[in-house]
């Protein structure tokens, strides 16, 4: 009896952690988020028929800054394939200026951003999907499914890259195959969640 | 004898400069971090950093403090995941270097360049830092804080694992 309790107990202790990380293969939140850029509104309804990947990033974060050409690079890699790419910063700008929405502007039109620049000032959509760290790289099906969760690749060193996670979703997904890795461990900066 | 003061003196600066000064070995397996706690710590608490780190650069006054409040049975050493960031290797490491010496950090680093993979599954972690272990001399993890540090529960924690594996 004691033992069934204390695992009855570890199970809803395990399950207690796992509540904000956002399982591959859960359906992945809806949002509506202002353009950093140009204060339009950008809304991603997962299951409209397209890849999307959402990526947690920010301003200044050395280890997102690190990766964000490769960023860009995969970006103008597979949008000609259909794929949508959202990037949001979930940072509480009253904590760290930096994060304003106008530094996110400078920066996105300064390095030619491909995708739109999301300002979740809340933090509401990185707690959503189980965001830790920028950056944190989810990929979501046609069906509005989410497939891979984690880094973009293994190394921001392109030198001593091993594993392309985003790249080898994303191609698994456009070939129709079973993606291997679903989920690896995004590394980087803590988000800096709105208080 | 004015001269014998002096020359005493800067000796004794010389010694407390050399005791004052950071160690930053680089390491590339994870499994050879264990080896950078001397052999008589009985505690052994690992700390996962960068500079470039907010909540970690914050939390340095804490490890300092923590350090401070024991003696050898109790050893830090920091980690630094600066590598993780392109860049010639040699300046990151000189730049990391030139980091602990402004903030007179005294216990041992590591300057880690191996991949964030092989450092996440030895440790079994998120990949979200600062993170800070604690282990005993055989190298069983007796305790863990993801994020910074609370300086006096930190200093309570040892010092009841330190009581409980002397």
């Amino acid at each position: 009896m004691r033992k069934s309790f204390a695992l009855a107990l570890l199970l809803l202790l395990s399950f207690a952690c796992m509540a904000d990380e956002l399982p591959v293969g859960a359906k992945a939140p809806t949002f509506s988020l202002a353009n950093a850029v140009d204060g339009r509104t950008w809304s991603f309804h997962p299951g409209d028929g397209k890849v999307s990947v959402v990526v947690f990033t920010c301003n200044q974060c050395p280890y997102a800054q690190a990766f964000e050409p490769r960023l860009i690079e995969i970006a103008r890699q597979y949008q000609p394939k259909g794929v949508v790419f959202y990037a949001i910063d979930p940072n509480d700008e009253a904590v760290y200026a930096v994060e304003s929405v106008e530094n996110m502007k400078e920066r996105a039109v300064s390095r030619s951003y491909p995708y739109p620049y999301l300002k979740d000032g809340d933090s509401t959509m990185a707690r959503a999907y189980g965001a830790r760290v920028t950056p944190h790289v989810y990929v979501i099906d046609g069906t509005g499914v989410l497939r891979y969760r984690g880094y973009i690749d293994d190394s921001a060193r392109p030198e001593e890259r091993t594993k392309t996670g985003l790249t080898d979703a994303l191609d698994a997904l456009l070939g129709n195959r079973q993606i291997a890795n679903t989920t690896t461990r995004a590394f980087g900066c803590t988000i800096k969640w709105k208080r | 004898m004015r001269a014998y003061v002096r020359f005493v003196g800067l000796c004794l600066s010389l010694t407390a400069g050399t005791a004052a000064a950071a160690t930053l070995i680089e390491v590339k397996e994870p499994a050879k971090i264990a080896d950078a706690f001397p052999r008589q710590a009985t505690i052994r608490v690992l700390n996962v950093w960068a500079t470039w780190c907010v909540p970690c650069v914050a939390e340095i006054p804490d490890l300092r403090a923590i350090s401070a409040a024991f003696g050898p049975e109790v050893a830090i050493v920091g980690v630094s995941l600066d590598d993780m960031i392109p860049g010639d290797r040699a300046s990151i490491k000189a730049e990391v270097a030139g980091f602990l010496d402004r903030n007179r950090i005294t216990y041992s680093n590591i300057y880690y360049s191996g991949t964030s993979d092989a450092l996440a599954d030895t440790l079994r972690f998120s990949g979200e830092i600062p993170i800070t272990l604690v282990y005993d001399r055989a190298g069983r993890e007796l305790w863990r804080r993801e994020g910074k540090l609370d300086r006096k529960k930190t200093i309570a924690e040892i010092r009841k694992l330190l009581g409980r594996n002397r």
